[in-house]
């Protein structure tokens, strides 16, 4: 499944999937570049337009309402490339030299993740992409290099998991291969997925799964789109997504205010239950004729002041990296896989937090104890 | 065929436009649609892309105009009539086109 964009063509509404979108518009810019200076320009377009428009409605019934990328790609071969003047007139030295007359749109090439290629985060993906190579040997160079440099370069793909943008449009997808964006790209890309989701449509519930959450959010999308295009011109742009550099800043930010915020939780329980049940915090033993309530009172009202901070600014910075205010589900999962990862990594190599953590267990066992002679 | 479809591309685009006036002249008028289903079992087989800039191209020369026509579903429809200036061109190129095959026979000889 796929998000959805409602657009006008030539004043009706219609529903294309996200990647359909991509490939009428990258058609239609196509056109207009062909069409050139011709004075009928904006007719031909419009004319255009209605045919698409025509070819989709037949593929659309009052159960079906959403254009698929597959449909969308037949549309447009239905519909052939968009010849100039030149062309149409019979100029066969143009057709006899067949080069593109327009160099192909070339993008900068950069670093994505890649999720559709992907194993488990796409990073792999989006660098065997980005360097040329096949993502096996990108995998094996991380499994490998983990190994040797016991564990380090799995805190580096920690963190690029974070700072490295999720390729989401089709123009992001063939920034990160470094190949040249047109139709023709976009329609191969589009029957590619097509192929693959028939073929991996039911076996593989996770990614099922995953699909599942982008279509609730797709339908959301779909009517905040609809909401803001309502009288929009024809295959207008969507709302301009968050630039490569800030979501990359966003990335790192979250990541480092989820640990942030991973730590404040870790000391306000190891407070919390060493208050419970030694009486004292950090060595600390607050006055004797102030109740253990008032204490835990204060240690909480201490902690919302001081994490609310961090996870506004981590949930600022999910929601720059998604495009969309997030629930707290997503960053509330990314904080807890942080805190145990922070966690192992420090059991292991810091014998300090370790003799810490284990203290923790001792916090824990006394409070349990002291729940049990209590209560 | 595929090999004889590639090969004459050029040749059957250059004819295109008399293909398109030549159909246009036999009825009344005819719309996209009409048009790209008569040709579609012909080697002059086309699609909109080529079709709606193309016949542009011949509304602004004046050879054919079209009129909006309201159809049963959907938005109205342009049907296309050849005009007067059309049908001297038709003419023109059905003349210049006999002179081709003609030279080109006598040139065999």
């Amino acid at each position: 499944m796929e998000r959805v964009v409602t657009i006008n063509l030539n004043g009706n509404s219609y529903q294309l999937e996200e990647p359909a979108y991509d490939a009428l518009r990258a058609y239609m810019s196509r056109a207009e570049a062909a069409l050139g200076q011709n004075p009928d320009k904006a007719e031909i377009v419009r004319d255009l337009e209605q045919a698409i428009a025509d070819k989709c409605a037949a593929r659309l019934s009052p159960g079906k309402t959403v254009v698929s990328a597959a449909e969308m790609t037949r549309v447009l071969e239905e519909m052939g490339p968009v010849e100039g003047e030149a062309e149409a007139g019979a100029q066969q030295q143009q057709q006899s030299s067949a080069g593109p007359q327009h160099e192909p749109w070339r993008p900068a090439r950069r670093l994505y993740r890649i999720y559709s290629d992907g194993a488990w985060t796409g990073v792999s993906a989006g660098m065997a992409a980005y360097a040329g190579i096949d993502v096996a040997w990108v995998r094996v160079f991380w499994i490998l290099s983990a190994i040797f440099t016991g564990g380090f370069t799995a805190l580096i793909y920690l963190v690029l998991i974070f700072a490295v943008p999720v390729a989401s449009t089709s123009e992001e997808l063939a920034a990160a291969h470094g190949a040249p964006f047109n139709a023709q790209e976009v329609i191969d890309r589009a029957k590619r997925e097509y192929g693959r989701f028939t073929e991996s449509s039911g076996e593989n519930w996770r990614r099922e799964e995953r699909r599942w959450r982008r279509s609730m959010r797709q339908q959301q999308r779909a009517w905040e789109s609809s909401w803001g295009n309502a009288s929009a011109q024809p295959a207008m742009a969507p709302a301009q997504p968050v630039g490569y550099a800030e979501r990359m800043f966003a990335g790192l930010f979250a990541f480092v205010f989820s640990i942030i915020t991973a730590a404040l939780l870790i000391a306000f329980l190891i407070a919390f239950f060493s208050i419970l049940s030694s009486g004292s915090i950090f060595g600390w033993t607050p006055p004797g004729d102030v109740p253990t309530w008032l204490v835990l009172v204060v240690l909480a009202i201490a902690y919302a002041a001081i994490s609310s901070p961090f996870s506004a600014l981590q949930r600022t910075s999910y929601a720059t990296l998604s495009g969309r205010r997030t629930g707290g589900a997503t960053d509330g999962l990314a904080t807890l896989a942080i805190v145990i990862l922070v966690g192992a990594f420090a059991w292991i190599y810091s014998p300090d937090a370790r003799d810490f953590m284990e203290q923790g267990y001792v916090v824990i066992r006394d409070f349990v104890t002291y729940w049990d002679r209590h209560w | 065929m595929p090999v004889a479809d590639e090969q004459f591309a050029g040749l059957r685009k250059g004819l295109l436009e008399f293909a398109i006036l030549t159909f246009v002249s036999g009825r009344t008028s005819a719309y996209v649609g009409d048009i790209l289903e008569a040709l579609a079992p012909t080697p002059f087989a086309t699609q909109e892309g080529t079709l709606y800039p193309l016949l542009s191209k011949l509304r602004r020369e004046e050879f054919v105009d079209y009129q909006w026509v309201e159809s049963g579903q959907g938005p109205p429809r342009k049907y296309y009539q050849l005009t007067d200036k059309g049908a001297g061109r038709l003419d023109e190129l059905a003349a210049y086109w006999r002179h081709l095959t003609s030279t080109l026979e006598s040139l065999g000889r």
